[in-house]
C-alpha cells in the first residue's frame, strides 16, 4: 500500500515542488496550510507520516508536534530554516522524528522520509532485530557482543547502552538531551560533556577514522545520528 | 581654591612646597613638643655630665664646646623651639656647672659674659641652620613621595581606555596614597549619579548626594573639613577638566578616623586635577573612536549594498535566464543542454543560499551574537564539518589529523564548525580539483591550534591581513564569492578570543591557522 503523507506547509512554491516529488515517489498525500488545519487533518486522516513546516501563519509549528504527540506516535519530519538549532532541538525533544534544513535537495528529504517510515514500520511489528550490521560493525544485542571486522570489541556498560539507544533510533537525529536521559537518566540531562566524551570513545572503537565518522555522525548544536546505510567506499 | 590649585600644578611652585613642609613641621611640633623638649633637656643634661667629668682637666671656655656639641645634637633631632630652648639651657648650665663659683649663676670674672654671649649666638645659629636643613630634607622627602604618588597615578591612568576604568584606577591609587576610602562619582546626563560610582560599597549615604551635586555644579570643594557642609561624612573634590566638570571625588576619613592634613589636601587637589584631565582625555578618545566607527559602519553599509546587489543579482540573473530559456525553448533544446541549464539553476540557487547565509551570519556576529560555549572534542567538530562539506570535497584526498589526547576546547560548536566549513570551502575553491586538503590539530600548553592546508595557488604576498576583511576578494581570477567567508571566520575566532592567520605554504598553497586559548584568556 502506498504510504500516506500529510504535508503541513503554507508556502505555495514549496508545496508545489514537494507535491511533484511526493507524486513521483508514488506517495499519496494531503495538504494543509495552517497549524489548526494540520492538527485536525492528522486526527481525521491518520497519515503514515507528517511533513511539517515550523513557520506557519497561525501558530508555531512546534504546537502541531505537541498536539499530535498527545495521541499518536506517527512519524513527523520537520522542515526548518538553517541556523535555528534551538527550533530543531525543541522539535526533536517534543517528539519530532527528524528534520531537514531549508534549502534542501529533494533527494535528502525523500531519504529522511523513507527512514522515518521504516522505523515506524519496525516499531509497529515490534520486530527489533537483535543483530545489527553497519560498516565494519556487527552488534548482537542478545549476546551483548560487538565485533568490528570480525574482532570482538570491549565496550563499557555506558558505551554499550549509548550504542543501543543510537541503534534504536538509527537514521534519525537524537538530541543530546534525549541521549543523556535514556543512557544516564533524567537527572543527568544537562551534562552533555559526558556524552561527547563517550561518543568520542565509541567512535575510536567503532570507526576507521574517528575524525571522519561514517556512522556515528554529529549534528552540530543538536545531537547525534547513527547512520546504518553508509557503506565504506573501499569495503 | 581650585583655581590656585591649577596654578600650583603648572609652575610646581617651590614656595608652596616649602610652605607645606613648614606646615608639617609646626603640626608635628605641636603634637610631639613635650617629647622633643624632654629630649633637649636630657641631651643638655648629658652634656653637663661630660663637662663635669672633664672639668678638672680643661679650661672652662673649652667646656663650652661640649655644650655646643649638645646643641648640635638637639638641633639635628628636635624642632626649632626645642633647640632654641636647648641653647639657652646650655648657657645656663655652663654658667651653673662650669664657671666658678660653681653651682651658682654668679660669675667671678666678667670676661665670661663674652663667652656666654658668643656661646649663645653660636648655639642659636647652629639650631637655626640645622632646623632649616631639616626642613629642606623633609620637603625633599615630601616632594619625592608626592611626585611618586602622582607618577603612579598617571602611569595607571595612561593605560585605561574607558572612562569608568580610569575613574576606578584613580580611586584605587588615591586610596593607597591617602589610606582612606575614596569613591569617584561620574555624571549621568549632567547630574552626579550615585549609581555610576567606583566603589560598590555604600560607604557614603545617598543623603550626601546633594553635596556631591553642588560640588559638581559649582566646581568648589565641600564637605568634611571645608567651609561648606563641614558636617558631611566625606570631603568632596570636584574633578574639573580643561573644558568641563567630569565628576566628583569623595574621600572619607581614614581607617583611624583622622582627617586629612593640609598638605594632603594639597596633594588631593593635584590628584583630582590629574584624574579629571585623564577622564577628559579618555572621553575625547572614545568620542573619536565612535566617530571613526560610525564612518566605518557607513562605508561598510555602502560597500555591503554594492556587493550584495551584485552578488545577489548575478545568480538571480542566471536562474531567471536558465528557467525562462527552458520554458520558452525547452522542446527545441537538446537533452544535454536542458540538463546543463537545470544544473546551473540548482548551482546558482545554492550559491545564493550560501551568500544569504553568510550575510546573515555576519550580521548576527556583528550585532554581538552570544556564544553558546561548552567543552567539545575538536575531533567531533572537524568530523561534522567534513561531513557537511562532503559533496564539495568529493574526489579529493582529505586527511584530518587530530591527536587523541587533545584537550577539550571551550567553544560554540556550531560557529567553530562554520569556520571550518568556510575554510574548507575556500580550500576547495582555490585549489585544483582532486588536490589534497589537510586538517591538522596540535596542542600547546596554552592553546589548541588547528590548520587547514591546501595545494592551491595560495594568495598574493601582502594579502595576509586583507584576506580577512569584509568583501575583500583574493587576487586569483576566475573564482567568485562575496568575500565574506574569511571575514566570518575571523569574527567567530575573535569572539572566542583566538587568532586566525593566513600563511604561505612551502611549495605552493595556503595554510589557515586558528589558535584557540585553552583557558579562555585572549592569546
Amino acid at each position: 500500500m502506498k504510504p500516506f503523507v500529510l504535508l503541513i506547509e503554507d508556502d505555495p512554491q514549496i508545496r508545489r515542488f514537494l507535491r511533484a516529488a511526493l507524486a513521483a515517489e508514488d506517495y499519496q498525500f494531503h495538504e494543509a496550510f495552517t497549524a489548526e488545519e494540520g492538527i485536525a487533518q492528522a486526527a481525521a486522516r491518520q497519515p503514515d507520516l507528517v511533513l511539517l513546516d515550523l513557520g506557519l501563519p497561525d501558530r508555531d509549528g512546534l504546537e502541531v508536534i505537541r498536539g499530535i504527540r498527545q495521541w499518536s506516535q506517527m512519524p513527523i519530519v520537520v522542515l526548518s530554516a538553517r541556523g535555528q538549532e534551538k527550533d530543531k532541538i525543541a522539535a526533536l525533544d517534543l517528539g519530532a522524528d527528524d528534520y531537514v534544513a531549508k534549502p534542501f535537495a529533494v533527494g535528502e528529504l525523500l531519504a529522511r522520509i523513507r527512514a522515518a517510515l521504516r522505523r515506524s514500520a519496525r516499531l509497529a511489528t515490534d520486530g527489533a532485530d537483535t543483530v545489527i550490521r553497519f560498516g565494519d560493525v556487527q552488534a548482537d544485542f542478545e549476546k551483548r557482543s560487538i565485533t568490528v571486522r570480525g574482532e570482538e570489541v570491549h565496550l563499557t556498560p555506558n558505551e554499550f547502552k549509548l550504542l543501543q539507544v543510537l541503534i534504536k533510533h538509527a537514521g534519525r537525529v537524537v538530541t543530546q538531551r534525549q541521549l543523556l536521559n535514556e543512557v544516564w537518566g533524567p537527572q543527568h540531562t544537562e551534562q552533555s560533556q559526558y556524552l561527547r566524551v563517550y561518543v568520542a570513545q565509541l567512535r575510536r572503537k567503532l570507526e576507521r577514522d574517528p575524525a571522519r565518522p561514517r556512522h556515528l555522525q554529529t549534528e552540530p548544536g543538536v545531537g547525534y545520528r547513527l547512520s546504518l546505510d553508509h557503506t565504506d567506499a573501499d569495503s | 581654591m581650585a583655581d590656585t590649585t591649577e596654578l600650583q600644578i603648572r609652575d610646581g611652585s617651590p614656595a608652596d612646597l616649602a610652605e607645606a613642609a613648614e606646615l608639617k613641621a609646626t603640626r608635628s611640633g605641636s603634637r610631639a613638643s613635650w617629647r622633643e623638649f624632654a629630649a633637649a633637656v636630657i641631651i643638655v643634661g648629658f652634656a653637663t655630665l661630660i663637662a663635669l667629668a672633664l672639668r678638672p682637666y680643661l679650661a672652662a671656655t673649652n667646656l663650652a664646646m661640649v655644650y655646643l656639641l649638645g646643641v648640635v645634637a638637639v638641633a639635628t633631632r628636635c624642632n626649632r623651639p626645642a633647640s632654641v630652648m636647648a641653647s639657652f639651657l646650655s648657657v645656663a648650665a655652663f654658667d651653673f656647672f662650669c664657671v666658678p663659683p660653681y653651682l651658682t649663676l654668679q660669675v667671678s670674672e666678667y670676661e665670661y659674659l663674652i663667652t656666654f654671649a658668643g656661646m649663645l649666638v653660636v648655639a642659636l645659629v647652629i639650631s637655626a641652620q640645622t632646623s632649616r636643613i631639616r626642613a629642606q630634607a623633609a620637603r625633599a622627602v615630601e616632594r619625592e613621595s608626592r611626585t611618586q604618588a602622582l607618577y603612579r597615578l598617571s602611569r595607571r591612568l595612561s593605560t585605561k581606555t574607558r572612562v569608568f576604568d580610569t575613574a576606578l584606577a584613580a580611586a584605587e591609587v588615591a586610596e593607597e596614597v591617602f589610606g582612606a576610602p575614596v569613591t569617584i562619582f561620574l555624571p549621568e546626563e549632567g547630574r552626579i549619579s550615585f549609581r555610576k560610582r567606583t566603589s560598590d560599597q555604600l560607604l557614603i549615604s545617598t543623603a550626601e548626594e546633594k553635596i556631591a551635586q553642588q560640588v559638581f555644579d559649582r566646581g568648589r570643594k565641600a564637605g568634611k573639613g571645608m567651609e561648606n557642609f563641614p558636617e558631611a561624612a566625606a570631603t568632596y573634590v570636584p574633578l574639573k577638566g580643561a573644558g568641563r566638570m567630569v565628576g566628583v571625588l569623595a574621600i572619607l576619613p581614614g581607617t583611624h578616623g583622622q582627617a586629612l592634613h593640609d598638605d594632603q589636601h594639597h596633594l588631593l587637589d593635584l590628584f583630582a586635577n590629574q584624574t579629571a584631565l585623564a577622564i577628559e582625555r579618555t572621553q575625547s578618545q572614545n568620542a573619536a573612536a565612535d566617530a571613526r566607527m560610525q564612518m566605518e559602519t557607513e562605508e561598510m553599509r555602502s560597500s555591503l549594498l554594492s556587493a550584495v546587489s551584485h552578488d545577489l543579482r548575478t545568480p538571480l540573473a542566471s536562474i531567471t535566464g536558465a528557467a525562462s530559456t527552458l520554458r520558452s525553448q525547452g522542446e527545441k533544446l537538446e537533452l544535454a543542454v536542458r540538463e546543463e541549464l537545470l544544473e546551473s539553476i540548482s548551482e546558482e540557487a545554492l550559491r545564493l543560499s550560501r551568500l544569504v547565509g553568510n550575510l546573515l551570519d555576519m550580521t548576527r556576529l556583528e550585532s554581538g551574537m552570544e556564544l553558546r560555549r561548552d567543552l567539545y572534542p575538536l575531533e567531533e567538530i572537524v568530523g561534522a564539518a567534513l561531513q557537511r562539506m562532503e559533496p564539495q570535497l568529493a574526489g579529493r584526498e582529505v586527511t584530518a589529523t587530530v591527536p587523541e589526547d587533545l584537550p577539550l576546547v571551550n567553544v560554540d560548536d556550531v560557529l567553530l564548525g562554520q569556520v571550518l566549513v568556510n575554510l574548507l570551502e575556500n580550500a576547495a575553491k582555490y585549489s585544483p580539483p582532486g588536490s589534497a586538503i589537510e586538517i591538522a590539530a596540535t596542542a600547546t600548553p596554552a592553546a589548541v591550534q588547528l590548520e587547514v592546508r591546501d595545494h592551491g595557488r595560495g594568495f598574493a604576498e601582502g594579502e595576509e591581513k586583507r584576506l580577512f576583511e569584509k568583501f575583500y576578494r583574493g587576487k586569483s581570477e576566475g573564482v567568485r564569492g562575496a568575500g565574506l567567508g574569511l571575514a566570518i571566520c575571523r569574527a567567530i575566532v575573535m569572539a572566542h578570543r583566538g587568532t586566525i592567520e593566513a600563511l604561505h605554504r612551502d611549495g605552493g598553497g595556503a595554510i589557515f591557522r586558528i589558535r584557540l586559548p585553552l583557558d579562555g584568556r585572549p592569546l
